[in-house]
C-alpha cells in the first residue's frame, strides 16, 4: 500500500485513526506479531511528525509524552533486533500505512509552514490539534495491538496445555518462555497505551491558558523532573550503560515507587482517592519497590572502581530528587499528609506518580533484555563466581544440564580478580531480577489502575492472576471518527 | 573541564573523596534497606550515591581510584572527612564543579545529622 498523494494532513492523519480503529476492531491474534515488529516504525515516524510540530502548551517543561512514547519505541525495536520475542518477520500492513502516513504528513508540513496547512477536515487551524490526534491514533493502536497479543498468548496457553496433555513432541507446541515472552509484551504494550491514553487525558483536563500557580508548581516541578528522568534513562540504558547507570536506574525507580506510596496514602487520609484502593495499592508499591532495590543491589556487585555512572543520568536523578524531596518530604522524614497538600495537587500528582509508574513496566523490561544481551557486561572473578555457582546450582535443580560440569572462572583469574566477561547462569539471575521487578511493577500499575484518568479496570485478579482478554468496550478509547469533519477530539 | 591540569595530589585526594562517598552510600544504602519497604532513608542514600558519582566525574580517566575501604560505620562520619578533603584541595582546574560537590556534601552532613541519614 502507498499513501494516496494529495491528501492533506488532516486527511492522512483521520486515516491513520481510521486504520488503528480498524485494527481494533478486527481483534485478530493472528496480526499480534506483525503489530509487535511494525511498532518502532510506527512510532518513530509519529515522533519525527511531532517534531516538526509547534510544541504543546499543555506539555510542562520537559514532560513531552512523545519523547517518552518514541523511547519506549526504540526499546521494543532493539529488543527485535537482539533477537528476542517475536523475533524478525513480517510487520503488520495496516502499522506500515500508518507510518507512511505519518512520513507523508511531515513532509507536507515541512514544504509549507503549519498556518498554512489544513490540519482539520473542516479547515478550522489548530497549530497543536495534530499534536493531540497523534497522541491518539497511538493510543488505538497500542490497545489494539494489546487485544491482539492477549488473543494471542490464550491461544498460546490453550495450545501449550493441549500439546502438553497429549504429549506431542516438543517442537510441535508452544514453549512455557513463548508464552511469558508474550505476557512481557502485552505489559509493554499495555504501558505504551497507559501513557498515552494518560497524555491525552491530561491535555483535555489542563488547558492551555492555565498556567500552573500555588501549588501546581511543586507538581509541575516533580512531573517534569519525572518525564526528563523516564527520557534519560531510556537514553542511559540505550547506549552501552555501566552496571553503575543500572544501579542508579534501579534505585531511582524504588524511590519512584516509595513517593506513589506516600502520595497516594496522603490523597486517600485526605479524601481524595478511594482508601480502598490504596488496601490494594501499598502492598503491591512496597513489593515493587522492594523488587527493584534487589535489582540494584544484583547490579551493584558489577560495578568496579572505575565505574563511572553515566552524567546525564546523574543529573536527572539529582533533579528528581530534590523535586520528591520539595513535595513530600521534610528534613526528618516523609511529610504529613496535611503538609503534602499544601504543597501540590493531590490527585494531580498521583495521576502523574502513576503514569511513571507504568513506564517502570517498560523500564524493567529494559533492564531484562540488557541483562540477557549487553555484550560488555562483565564484573570481577571473585563476584562471578560466587554468582554463577549459585545460579547454576538453581538452573540445574530445575533441569538445565549445560551447566553442568562447566568451570566459569579459573584459579587465576579468581586470584587477580580479574574483570571477565559475565558468564551465562550470572546472565540468568539478573534477568531472573528483572522479570521480578517487571512481574512486581505491573502488579502495583494494575493496583492503580482506579487512580488513572482512564478509569481502567484492574488487570489483575484478586488471586494475584492476570486478567486477559479484556473486550474492546472495556476501555473507554475517545470518541474520534475520521473523515466526519469538525475539529480533531 | 580540564582534568589533566591536576596534580598527582590532588587526583589522589579526589580518588579519596570518591571511596569515602561511596562507602557512606553503601551504609546508608545499608540502613535504608534495613528500614525495609517506604523508608525514607531512601532520600538521603540516593544523595550520597549522587554526590559520589560526581566526584568520580572529578577524576581524570586511567586514574586508580581503587583503594583500602575507609573505616568507620555511620555515613556521617565518612561525609565529615569527604567534605573536611574537598576545603583542603589547593584550587584546580574544575575548581566549580569541586565547590559544587563541596555544597552538597555539606547539605549531606547536614541530612545525616538531623534528618533521616541520622
Amino acid at each position: 500500500m502507498s499513501a494516496r498523494e494529495g491528501r492533506t494532513v488532516a486527511e492522512l492523519l483521520d486515516d491513520s485513526d481510521g486504520l488503528a480503529r480498524e485494527a481494533l476492531l478486527d481483534m485478530s491474534a493472528a496480526r499480534a506479531l506483525g503489530m509487535v515488529r511494525g511498532w518502532p516504525q510506527l512510532m518513530h515516524s509519529a515522533a519525527d511528525l511531532c517534531a516538526v510540530l509547534p510544541v504543546d502548551p499543555t506539555d510542562s517543561a520537559g514532560a513531552d509524552p512523545i519523547a517518552l512514547l518514541a523511547a519506549m519505541g526504540r526499546a521494543i525495536g532493539r529488543s527485535l533486533a537482539a533477537g528476542h520475542w517475536p523475533g524478525r518477520g513480517p510487520r503488520d500492513e495496516a502499522w506500515e500505512q500508518i507510518a507512511s502516513n505519518l512520513v507523508q504528513a511531515r513532509r507536507l508540513l515541512q514544504q509549507k509552514p503549519v498556518a498554512s496547512e489544513p490540519v482539520s477536515t473542516d479547515g478550522q487551524i489548530d497549530p497543536t490539534a495534530p499534536n493531540s490526534q497523534i497522541l491518539h491514533v497511538l493510543y488505538v493502536a497500542a490497545h489494539a495491538a494489546t487485544v491482539a497479543l492477549t488473543e494471542y498468548q490464550r491461544d498460546l496457553q490453550h495450545r501449550l496445555e493441549i500439546g502438553t496433555r497429549r504429549r506431542q513432541p516438543l517442537v510441535e507446541r508452544p514453549t512455557v518462555l513463548e508464552v511469558e515472552s508474550a505476557g512481557g509484551m502485552i505489559a509493554r504494550f499495555d504501558a505504551i497505551e497507559q501513557l498515552a491514553a494518560g497524555a491525552l487525558a491530561a491535555r483535555r483536563l489542563n488547558p492551555a491558558d492555565d498556567p500552573g500557580i500555588g501549588r501546581a508548581r511543586p507538581a509541575m516541578r516533580l512531573e517534569a523532573a519525572l518525564a526528563a528522568w523516564e527520557i534519560q534513562a531510556h537514553r542511559t540504558l540505550a547506549n552501552q550503560p555501566d552496571p553503575a547507570d543500572l544501579v542508579r536506574v534501579a534505585r531511582v525507580q524504588a524511590l519512584i515507587a516509595t513517593t506513589t506510596v506516600v502520595v497516594s496514602e496522603a490523597a486517600a487520609r485526605r479524601g481524595e482517592i478511594d482508601t480502598g484502593v490504596i488496601d490494594r495499592l501499598t502492598p503491591a508499591l512496597e513489593n515493587a519497590q522492594l523488587a527493584w532495590s534487589r535489582s540494584a543491589r544484583r547490579w551493584a556487585e558489577l560495578t568496579t572502581p572505575a565505574s563511572r555512572t553515566d552524567p546525564a543520568l546523574v543529573e536527572a536523578a539529582g533533579q528528581l530528587r530534590a523535586a520528591i524531596r520539595a513535595a513530600v518530604a521534610t528534613q526528618t522524614s516523609w511529610a504529613t499528609p496535611d503538609e503534602i497538600a499544601g504543597r501540590i495537587d493531590l490527585p494531580a500528582t498521583v495521576m502523574t506518580l502513576h503514569r511513571s509508574l507504568v513506564d517502570g513496566v517498560e523500564l524493567a523490561y529494559v533492564v531484562r533484555d540488557i541483562a540477557a544481551d549487553h555484550p560488555g557486561l562483565a564484573a570481577p572473578a571473585r563476584v562471578i563466581a560466587m554468582r554463577t555457582q549459585g545460579e547454576a546450582e538453581v538452573a540445574i535443580e530445575q533441569g538445565e544440564t549445560r551447566f553442568e560440569g562447566v568451570r566459569w572462572v579459573t584459579p587465576r583469574q579468581i586470584a587477580d580478580n580479574q574483570v571477565i566477561p559475565l558468564p551465562e547462569p550470572a546472565r540468568r539471575g539478573l534477568v531472573n531480577a528483572a522479570t521480578d521487578v517487571a512481574a512486581a511493577t505491573n502488579q502495583a500499575v494494575a493496583a492503580a489502575a482506579h487512580l488513572a484518568p482512564t478509569k481502567q479496570s484492574p488487570r489483575v485478579g484478586a488471586d494475584g492472576t492476570r486478567r486477559v482478554g479484556r473486550a474492546a468496550t472495556d476501555r473507554e478509547i475517545p470518541v474520534h471518527q475520521p473523515n466526519r469533519g469538525g475539529r480533531p477530539r | 573541564m580540564d582534568k589533566h591540569a591536576m596534580d598527582v595530589d590532588t587526583v589522589e585526594t579526589l580518588a579519596g573523596v570518591v571511596r569515602l562517598l561511596r562507602q557512606a552510600a553503601v551504609l546508608a544504602w545499608a540502613g535504608a534497606d534495613r528500614a525495609g519497604a517506604g523508608s525514607a532513608g531512601q532520600l538521603f542514600a540516593l544523595g550520597v550515591d549522587l554526590a559520589a558519582d560526581q566526584a568520580r566525574h572529578l577524576v581524570p580517566d586511567g586514574t586508580n581510584v581503587d583503594g583500602p575501604v575507609p573505616v568507620g560505620d555511620e555515613p556521617a562520619g565518612l561525609l565529615r572527612s569527604a567534605e573536611l578533603l574537598l576545603r583542603r584541595l589547593a584550587p584546580i582546574a574544575a575548581r566549580e564543579a569541586v565547590d559544587d560537590l563541596r555544597a552538597i556534601v555539606a547539605d549531606l552532613v547536614w541530612e545525616a545529622n538531623t534528618g533521616v541519614g541520622a
